[in-house]
Order: C-alpha cells, then sequence, then structure tokens
C-alpha cells in the first residue's frame, strides 16, 4: 500500500505533452528517419497461397541501375523463422509470404527491380478457411463438471457465433531503417517494443542483445500488431549489411494487410446452463481460431479465458483449438482473444437474459464474480465492476428505445473483464535530478500513442512536487534507457508507473534514482474490467444500423491522466464499432488471394461512424496491485463493444445475428425481407 | 525514364527539384524536399494522411504527380505555422487531445485548415464532414470534430 | 507505378494528337494513378488535360439547358447552385461520392470512365475476364458487391454516383477526338462491356470527353439521390437510387428511375418508369414502381440482400419526391 498522491498533479487532464511535436510534423516516425545514403527496400511476395519456390532468378534485379543490394532464398543465411520455417523459405505458406527482396536508391527503383526477379513456383495444395484448415491440439480448461452443471439447468442457450478475421490497419505501415555501425546494428523501428524487437532481431541475426539497439521515438499505431520483431527488420538489416549503407523498409498497404497479423477468426461453440432465478450452473465453450499459415508469437489470442472468469459459476468447460490455413499468421489484436470471446459470451448472456425474462444487469449481478476462480484468488478490487455496472446503468438511463416505425432503436449491454492490464515487473525507470525545479525520467521502453510519455511524466511530477512542465522524458531507445516492457495488454503504465514512482522518490534522496516495478500481490488477482450499454438505430428496410449513443464504465484503478483515459476509451470503442458493424478480411477461396488487403474495401471506421461515447469510467486506486494504483485502460474497452451493439441490434428489431460483422444481407434476411 | 526539372511553390517558397515523372507529390515532399510532416499511408487514395492544400483546397498527396503541381501552391503540414506561432487548429488539437499516435494528425489538420480557409464558421456537420476523407485508426474522431469546434471558435472570436 | 513520360498539352489539337495507344489523359487521376499503382494498366505517356482551355470547366446554363465541363471537379457539381436547385439528384450524388479531397480532385469527365472497384478486377494476381482473362471469377466468388442486372460476362458494377444521377436527367455526353466532335446520349455511351469491348464506355482511344448536357425540365420536376453503403460515408454504393418525377395534379407525369450498384453500368428500371408514368402518386404506385425495379434481376449467392434494399430505396425515394412535391 501506499499513500495517496500529494501535488495535484496525477489525476488531471493534461494534453499529453507531444502533442506540439505531433500536429507540427515535427514528431519523426520511422518512415520520416532519413540517414545519409540511406536506400528504400521492397519485398517480393508469394502470389499463391501455397507453394514452393523452385528456382529464384534475380540477376536483372541486381543489374538494374540503382539496385545495391538483392536477396532471397538463394542466398539468404538459413534463418529460422516462425519456429518451423526460414527467413527466406523455399515453402511459402499464405499469398503475402516473403519471397525476395531489393534495396535501391528509391522506391521507384526497387519497385522496377521487384518485377524483374524470375521466380518459378510450384502451387500447392491450398486451405483458406476456419472450417478446412488443420486443427492442433485442443488447449482444454476445466472446473467442476459442466456436462452435470447443464443437467441440472433449468434453462439452457446453445449457440454458435462466429467472429471475422480483423486486420490491425495502424496508419504508420509496419517499417524500420536499419544502419551497422560497425558490426552493431541500429534499427528504427515502427514498434510496441524496442526490446523485444532487440531481442529478436538480435538473435536472428546472432548478435550479443547489447549490439542492437531499437530507436522508436514516435509511432503510428500498432494495436498489437507490431509487438514481435517480424521479418522485414531482418530483411532490412541483411540488405544493409550487403549495401553497406542504411536501408529504410516500408510496408506497402497491403504487405501490411498480408503479412503482418490479424485477428484471428474464430467459432464458438457455446452452452450456458442457469437455474430460473438466473443462476448459472455450467459454461461452456468449444472454440475453432484461425491462426493462419504460423505461429507468429507475441500474446496468445486467448478466447476460452473471458469464459472462466468473468461470471461466478462452478461448472465450467473451454476448449479452443488452432486451426492452421494458408493465410497470414494472426498476432494480437487489441484485446486478442477476448473482444472475440466476449462476443459469444455476452451474446449468450443476453439470449439468456432473455430466456429468463431477466434484466440484463441484473443476471449479471446474480452471478457476480468476486474471485479469480482460475487462480482461486480473490480480486485486489471485488466491487469494481459492481460500480462499473452501476454507473453504466446511470449513464444510459436517457437511451430511449423506438420499436414503431421504420426505424427502430434499442438498447444493449454487455460486460468484460481482461487477462492482464495489471503490469508486472520486469520493469525499470531512472529519474534525474537537473536541478531543484528540474528533473528527467528514463526509461528504454516506447510510447505508442496511449500517453505513456505524459502520464510518467505526470507521476514523476507528482512525486517531486514539480510542476509537469519541469518534467521532461526520454522514452523508446533500447540503448539509452533501462528495460521496460512491450507495450501490450495494457500494461505498460502499471509497470512502469510504480517503477517511476521509486526512482523519482529515490532521486529526492540522490538526484539520480532507478526505480523497480515491484512484484504483483501474492495471495491476490488483479482485475480490469467494464461495462458498457449501446444504442443504436436499425433501418427495417435497408439494413442500415447506427450506433447512436455508448456509455462505458471500466475499472483501469487510478486515473492519472482523464483526458488520456478517455481517449483510450473513445478509441477502443471506435475499432469496437468496426469490428461489430463492417470490418472483415475478405479471402477468394478459389484462389486463395486477399481480396481487400487495403482500406478501400477493407473498412474501417470514419469520423461519421464514431458515436458518442458517454466515458464513466471509475477513478478507484487499486493500491494493492501497485503502489501507484493504477492498471491497463488500452484495450479493455474494445472487449464488451461488439456484443452490446449486437445486443442493441436485438433490442431494436428482434433478431439476433450470431455472425460478426452485422451485414446488412444478415440483417434483412434475418428479417425476411 | 528522363528526370524532369519542375518548380514547387510549397508553403509559399519556391523549391527546384528534379524528378521522375511518376514521383508522386506525398513521395516529392517526403523525399526530395525534406517535408516529412505529411504521411503517407495507403499510397492508394484511401485513407486521407497524405492530404495537402493545393490552392487552397484539400487533396491526396498520393494522387497527384509532382509534376502536375507546377504551378500551383502547395501548404503542407509545415506550412501552417506562422512566426513560430502555431496555428489555431494545431492549438486546438493539442487542447482537445484530438490524437493519439498522431500519424493521420498532419491530414486532419490540412483537411480542416482548407474547411477554415473557405469557411471561417463551419456548423460542427460540416466540420465532421470535412476529416470523412482522414481515417484515424486510433478513433479519436470525437476530439477532432471537437478540435475543429474550438478553433473555429477561436477564428471567430478573434475575427 | 511503372516509368511513364508526361506531356501538358497546351492545345486540344495537341492533346489528342498524343493520345492513341499507350497514352492516356491525366485530369484528376484519382483513378487512373491506382490503377497504373495497381499495375492494371500501363501507359508509357500521360497527357495533361487540366489546362485546356478548350476544355469547359465551368457549369453553364444556356437555351439548350446546362452544360457541364467535362473537368468540373465534383465538389463544383455537388456546389453548384444550378444544380442544387434544379437538378439536385446530381448534386446530391457528386456530394455523396468519395471524400471531399477526392470530390476536390475528381473530375466528371473522369468519373464517367472510371473502371469498376470489382475486388477480382483490382487485384493484380487475379485475371478476371474484364482484364482479358477467361472468366469472371466474382460469379461463383465472393460476389455481395457484384450486379443483379446485365446479363454480361463480367458482373462488376459501376462506381460513379454522379452516373447513375445523369442518366435519370437524360444527359448527353460530348466528346471530342481527331475526326472532330461527336455528342452520345449518355445511355449510348456507358455500354455494358462486351467480348468485343472490355470496358463500359464507348469512348475511342484518342477521344476525351469535353462535356456533359443536361436537358432543360419543367420547373416542378423533382429530383433525389440515395445510396446505400457499408459505413456512413466513403464507401461505393451497395446499391443506390437516382429518381427524378414529375407531378400534374397529383398525376405522374414523368418518372425516372435508374439503380447504381446493381449492374456494370447504371441502370435504367424502365418498367418501375412504367409502372409511375400516367398513376396518381401514392404509397401503393410507389411499391408496385420498387417491385417493377427489380423484375429480371438475377442476384448472385451473395447479393440477394440487394434486391430488398434497391425496392426500399427506391420507395423512399419516390416517397420523399412525392412529399416535396
Amino acid at each position: 500500500m501506499r499513500r495517496e498522491p500529494e501535488h495535484g498533479v496525477v489525476g488531471r487532464p493534461h494534453p499529453r505533452i507531444e502533442a506540439p511535436d505531433k500536429v507540427t510534423g515535427r514528431a519523426r516516425y520511422s518512415a520520416d528517419v532519413r540517414l545519409p545514403g540511406q536506400l528504400q527496400a521492397r519485398i517480393l511476395r508469394s502470389p499463391h497461397p501455397h507453394a514452393r519456390v523452385v528456382g529464384v532468378d534475380t540477376g536483372a534485379a541486381a543489374a538494374l541501375p540503382g539496385v545495391r543490394a538483392v536477396i532471397s532464398s538463394a542466398d539468404a543465411p538459413a534463418i529460422r523463422w516462425y519456429e518451423k520455417s526460414l527467413l527466406f523459405d523455399t515453402t511459402l505458406r499464405f499469398a503475402g509470404d516473403e519471397v525476395a527482396a531489393v534495396a535501391a536508391e528509391t522506391e521507384e527503383i526497387a519497385e522496377d527491380a521487384l518485377r524483374l526477379i524470375r521466380v518459378e513456383y510450384q502451387p500447392l495444395p491450398f486451405n483458406v478457411s476456419l472450417e478446412d484448415g488443420a486443427r492442433g491440439e485442443a488447449d482444454v480448461y476445466r472446473r467442476g463438471d459442466a456436462a452435470r452443471g447443464l443437467r441440472e439447468a433449468e434453462v439452457v442457450v446453445e449457440q454458435v457465433y462466429t467472429t471475422q478475421t480483423a486486420l490491425h490497419n495502424a496508419l504508420e505501415p509496419h517499417g524500420c531503417v536499419a544502419a551497422w555501425e560497425g558490426e552493431r546494428l541500429v534499427l528504427y523501428e515502427s514498434t510496441q517494443g524496442v526490446f523485444s524487437v532487440r531481442d529478436g532481431v538480435a538473435e536472428a541475426l546472432g548478435l550479443a542483445k547489447d549490439a542492437v539497439r531499437v530507436v522508436t521515438p514516435h509511432m503510428g499505431g500498432g494495436f498489437g500488431a507490431k509487438q514481435i520483431a517480424w521479418k522485414h527488420s531482418v530483411i532490412a538489416a541483411l540488405l544493409a549489411r550487403r549495401a553497406g549503407r542504411p536501408v529504410q523498409i516500408l510496408l506497402e498497404r497491403d504487405a501490411e494487410n498480408l503479412a503482418a497479423g490479424n485477428r484471428n477468426a474464430t467459432r464458438q461453440r457455446v452452452r450456458l446452463g442457469a437455474r430460473r432465478d438466473g443462476t448459472l450452473t455450467a459454461v461452456e465453450a468449444r472454440i475453432l481460431m484461425q491462426v493462419g499459415a504460423y505461429s507468429a508469437g507475441g500474446e496468445s489470442s486467448a478466447v476460452a479465458g473471458i469464459y472462466s472468469t468473468l461470471y461466478r459459476c462452478a461448472n465450467v468447460h473451454t476448449e479452443q483449438v488452432q486451426v492452421f490455413t494458408n493465410t497470414g499468421p494472426a498476432i494480437a489484436f487489441r484485446a486478442p482473444g477476448y473482444a472475440e470471446g466476449a462476443f459469444g459470451l455476452e451474446s449468450a448472456m443476453d439470449e439468456l437474459a432473455r430466456a429468463l425474462r431477466m434484466d440484463p444487469i441484473e443476471l449479471r449481478l446474480r452471478n457476480y464474480a468476486e474471485r479469480h476462480q482460475e487462480k482461486d484468488k480473490p480480486y485486489t478490487s471485488p466491487e469494481s465492476l459492481r460500480r462499473c455496472y452501476e454507473r453504466v446503468k446511470e449513464a444510459s438511463a436517457a437511451f430511449e428505445r423506438q420499436h414503431r416505425g421504420k426505424r427502430r432503436r434499442g438498447i444493449g449491454f454487455a460486460a468484460g473483464d481482461w487477462i492482464a492490464g495489471s503490469g508486472s515487473p520486469p520493469g525499470y525507470a531512472w529519474v534525474r535530478l537537473e536541478d531543484e525545479q528540474h528533473a528527467t525520467v528514463i526509461t528504454g521502453a516506447q510510447d505508442i500513442g496511449t500517453g505513456t510519455r505524459t502520464a510518467l511524466c505526470q507521476v514523476a511530477a507528482d512525486e517531486l512536487g514539480l510542476p509537469l512542465e519541469n518534467v521532461s522524458i526520454q522514452i523508446g531507445d533500447s540503448g539509452a534507457g533501462p528495460y521496460g516492457p512491450t507495450s501490450h495488454g495494457s500494461t505498460t503504465l502499471a509497470t512502469l508507473g510504480p517503477a517511476v514512482r521509486a526512482a523519482a522518490e529515490a532521486a529526492r534522496e540522490n538526484r539520480h534514482g532507478e526505480g523497480a516495478r515491484g512484484p504483483n500481490p501474492q495471495g491476490k488477482a488483479v482485475r480490469t474490467c467494464g461495462a458498457q450499454c449501446a444504442q443504436v438505430e436499425v433501418d427495417l428496410e435497408t439494413g442500415e444500423i447506427t450506433v447512436l449513443r455508448l456509455a462505458a464504465a471500466h475499472d483501469c484503478g487510478l486515473v492519472v491522466n482523464p483526458l488520456l483515459v478517455d481517449s483510450q476509451v473513445l478509441g477502443a470503442v471506435t475499432q469496437g464499432v468496426g469490428f461489430a458493424l463492417f470490418e472483415e478480411r475478405r479471402v477468394d477461396r478459389a484462389s486463395g488471394l486477399v481480396l481487400n488487403a487495403n482500406l478501400e474495401e477493407y473498412k474501417v471506421p470514419t469520423a461519421a461512424d464514431a458515436p458518442e461515447v458517454r466515458n464513466v469510467t471509475l477513478s478507484m486506486p487499486d493500491l494493492e496491485a501497485n503502489v501507484l494504483g493504477s492498471k491497463g485502460i488500452g484495450e479493455p474497452p474494445i472487449i464488451p463493444a461488439a456484443p452490446a451493439i449486437a445486443n442493441a441490434v436485438f433490442d431494436a428489431v428482434g433478431v439476433r445475428i450470431r455472425d460478426l460483422p452485422l451485414l446488412r444481407e444478415k440483417l434483412l434476411e434475418a428479417l425476411g425481407r | 525514364m528522363e528526370a524532369t526539372d519542375l518548380v514547387l511553390r510549397v508553403n509559399g517558397v519556391e523549391r527546384p527539384l528534379s524528378v521522375e515523372p511518376r514521383r508522386t507529390l506525398v513521395d516529392a515532399l517526403r523525399f526530395d524536399l525534406g517535408l516529412t510532416g505529411t504521411k503517407k499511408s495507403c499510397d492508394m487514395g484511401d485513407c486521407g494522411a497524405c492530404t495537402v492544400m493545393v490552392d487552397g483546397r484539400a487533396e491526396y498527396a498520393c494522387l497527384r504527380l509532382a509534376v502536375d503541381c507546377a504551378g500551383h501552391d502547395v501548404t503542407t503540414i509545415e506550412g501552417l505555422e506562422k512566426d513560430g506561432r502555431m496555428h489555431a487548429l494545431q492549438r486546438a488539437f493539442v487542447e482537445a487531445d484530438a490524437l493519439q499516435c498522431g500519424f493521420c494528425t498532419p491530414g486532419q489538420i490540412m483537411s480542416l485548415a482548407a474547411l477554415l480557409q473557405a469557411k471561417p464558421s463551419p456548423s460542427p456537420a460540416e466540420i465532421l464532414r470535412a476529416v470523412s476523407g482522414n481515417l484515424c485508426r486510433c478513433g479519436a474522431y470525437r476530439n477532432i470534430v471537437r478540435a475543429g469546434t474550438l478553433a473555429a471558435q477561436g477564428g471567430a472570436r478573434r475575427g | 507505378m511503372r516509368p511513364f513520360s508526361y506531356s501538358s498539352a497546351r492545345t486540344l489539337d495537341e492533346a489528342i494528337g498524343l493520345l492513341g495507344a499507350g497514352a492516356r489523359p491525366l485530369a484528376g487521376g484519382t483513378d487512373l494513378l491506382p490503377l497504373m499503382k495497381a499495375d492494371l494498366g500501363h501507359f508509357d505517356r500521360l497527357v495533361d488535360i487540366k489546362r485546356l482551355a478548350a476544355l469547359p470547366r465551368r457549369i453553364e446554363e444556356n437555351g439548350e439547358g446546362v452544360v457541364l465541363g467535362a473537368l468540373a471537379t465534383l465538389s463544383e457539381l455537388a456546389a453548384s447552385p444550378t444544380l442544387q436547385e434544379r437538378y439536385r439528384a446530381l448534386a446530391q450524388a457528386a456530394d455523396a461520392a468519395a471524400t471531399p479531397q477526392l470530390r476536390n480532385m475528381a473530375t466528371l469527365g473522369g468519373n464517367l470512365l472510371q473502371r469498376p472497384r470489382c475486388w477480382y478486377f483490382r487485384h493484380s494476381r487475379i485475371p478476371c475476364w474484364l482484364k482479358g482473362g477467361e472468366n469472371c471469377p466474382a460469379r461463383d466468388g465472393e460476389n455481395r458487391e457484384h450486379a443483379l442486372f446485365g446479363d454480361a460476362p463480367c458482373v462488376a458494377v459501376h462506381p460513379s454516383d454522379p452516373a447513375a444521377a445523369l442518366l435519370a436527367f437524360d444527359a448527353d455526353v460530348r466528346l471530342v477526338g481527331r475526326a472532330g466532335e461527336r455528342t452520345l446520349a449518355l445511355s449510348d455511351f456507358l455500354r455494358l462491356p462486351s467480348d468485343r469491348r472490355r470496358v463500359e464506355t464507348s469512348l475511342a482511344e484518342e477521344e476525351l470527353v469535353s462535356a456533359v448536357r443536361l436537358a432543360p425540365h419543367p420547373p416542378e420536376t423533382k429530383s433525389i439521390y440515395l445510396k446505400a453503403m457499408d459505413r456512413k460515408v466513403w464507401a461505393f454504393a451497395l446499391v443506390s437510387v437516382a429518381a427524378v418525377l414529375r407531378l400534374a395534379e397529383r398525376r405522374i407525369a414523368h418518372a425516372r428511375i435508374v439503380l447504381g450498384g446493381v449492374a456494370p453500368i447504371p441502370w435504367r428500371a424502365h418498367a418501375a418508369e412504367a409502372a409511375l408514368v400516367g398513376q396518381a402518386a401514392g404509397a401503393g404506385v410507389f411499391e408496385r414502381a420498387a417491385q417493377a425495379a427489380l423484375e429480371g434481376a438475377r442476384p448472385l449467392a451473395g447479393n440477394g440482400y440487394k434486391l430488398p434494399l434497391a425496392r426500399a430505396l427506391v420507395r423512399r425515394a419516390l416517397g420523399e419526391l412525392a412529399d416535396a412535391a
């Protein structure tokens, strides 16, 4: 336990400190790096979903004026990748798999050179759908006896819910500049984890970790897809070594959507059993998840997770099975697994509430979990989800229904918890007092656009009793600061905030302080969670859905900066709207090719699609979780969004779509039009 | 293909350069003129990150050839500050937290700058429409519209 | 993009002289450049026609109706008071297209000439019929966005919003080429692609669209353009409808119903028009017109929803026009 902050800097809605750089165009992203002699590289990708490379001839490409280096399976070192494959493998397992690469004076020349590479492919049989793919072993979790729980149930909901493959589409594509300084490599990488990229690239190249330095001053969005070292970074390093010059590689939008991760599609067969009073007697979920051609690494997608923790239930059976297909590898995408799992569980809970004629919040309170049932530990904030239910109920009290006319309105409710968000060691920070009035925070970790810079400076300023303007920060350079975590799992602030606090405290004594993130509590579990209520309008004749308003209440512990928390909630909800309504990768079954690896046909929300969001997130310091009392907020608000919207659609028009996204064709068909 | 010599007028300054006809305006800005504030994201006119003003109108710089812009006035995000002071929109974006990762931000601001130039007191609906061709994957839209409103009000007050 | 040369033509003759095989005129470039970037078309030469004094740019009203310069941008069409007052469906269609930036760039001429957005056509690795391949992969593939009508070897839909509205106003297209000027009804200019001509217009290779003419019509003529998309803005139409209606003493004296998003070219619903003309305006008549508009539709596996959607839009368009009359 720690005392409350004293100096009033924490908790204030301060604009993010790097904002002036971002609004003036001065903020430098990986794509903006320009080193002397820098070359531009492009990657040639497989046009087949599954093929063997019989031969590659790069001679003409290498001879093109302006080309400085070429690499392919014919001459690349055998660097292991994706466990079972190589950096440049002769077996290509999805359309978009890397075949060769060229570094040239300009992007245009590199592109010309790619057209001159002759590759002989031997196409192989392929499958691209969740139904047809090769299944891995089931990952099973059992608590109690779900079969008995179902037998004892007075009401059973049994349904299949499916979610689509979604594409991250961060506006800054993956990319880096690789520059050798003797035997040391500097990577200006667009990443969520400077240390994870450092480690992955060092291992691939057989270098010591400290021979690789990864620099990320700013990065243009990741949402989970930029948390590992991807092939392009190693390719850039190899090309740079061959050319003797720095090499910049930026993925084109289609490559970004083919080969740099996606949210796995799922099929969830769900059975909920309950007594008439609403008490859950069984939760069962059998889940298929499409991981694509490879396990890319990074956070796992725990689709089953939410089924075993969100509600109190003695009898739980979940199993999730990975399905391998000839499509790009899946990787974490904002609340990986939980966003998908919540659609199944929270749709089913809504169906159960209807079957029981119970208020959906009442049903959830009836099955309220105060303990983490998998870990068999009480939560550090056992009451926070209850508070979220209350607040979201209040905030949505004015959301009206309209059950007459052509344009119907309905409201829908959903909750969610999240596997992470607690933060954990290791995570380190230094604080240096420049003089009596000025301090600098130093950590190697990166700010991915969530406001880490600002929040950490607020924590330090608060501890030091300085105005925020007097605290600056060095961040995003694995060579210039102590270790910090990958920004995934909504953990950055919860991991580094306490470390900064400790460092600031130490700095008060010695002008230079080093802080480490302490351990999480032993006997308790830390939970981040929340609840949302959506109001939608559905046009009965055209099937058009409009998300009008959405109330969101989340528990992220102590709110360090309400402005930044508000932005995280807005952003997650907006992505949730896209996931609910129209985002979907389309793969042609005949050719195995992705048809919409672009931002035209892969539709992400526009300004006109974003609903009014009423963010009523709690600020409830969770001082048992860590000495700062803060937990993560980046991911949790996407978790309940899609089911809340789908439940609201049901409320409006009385038909239930169990298959995301909620496209017009599904709605119009269900409405019998 | 031979490079062509041309002069681009960018942010009020004549900038000579020599590029192939296939060089797009966004690449010319970013690679030949060092103006990396304009971002390239989809390169197909589907996202708006490369929005600049050409003769005062918002356009996608990825769908203009550099050679095609000779004789036109190009304004980029770097051209909005006057005498070291941020444009009202830039200040409003900071205040309203109308950005997260910031990669779409220059494009959003240029779309709104074109709107405010043509119409100093737009309605919230007009502000929303003006940025409807600028994707923000972080989902800062509500705050972007709020920033536009703040800037317009500030402009009106000063006017 | 592959390399090409660039010429800025000073006169119309010069521009036309530079056109021909391997050359393309460049105006807004909002479709040409994406096609070239996706390597779907390669041209040795682009001829900038934006500065040609001979190509009218303005929107001018004269005794023959309203003449829209081919170089007028979609923004200019959307903002034109003449169009907003008298040819509202066209102003609405221009305004519903694309994004503010694209509307600032895209010209009317280019808009009529743009190629389909079909994801098979736009995929550089897929040899579809329209690109010279053997067959249409969309017919048995992913076809939720595809055609209900046309009976063509291609099931892509026409992407233009303004074209549907222009067809509803019986517009003419003026073309200039080596052989001089010619004028075609838009309904003749827009053509279903065929084995002989795998393109959606009858424009010759050395021809340019110079203007589009809207015939005058009585002031009581009302029109509307409605568009259904996957998201609120910035998408091509799943289905759209341009409707023009003139009532004389509550009876329908003139009607045009054109559907977008349902055929390789904007699709005039003659049967719907026939169901309307001579009838008293009212919900029953509108419902019959909506049913008639979709007669003969042949839905594919994924696009059957377009039938009820199109009927709903037709009903709604007519209802709004009758209310406004």
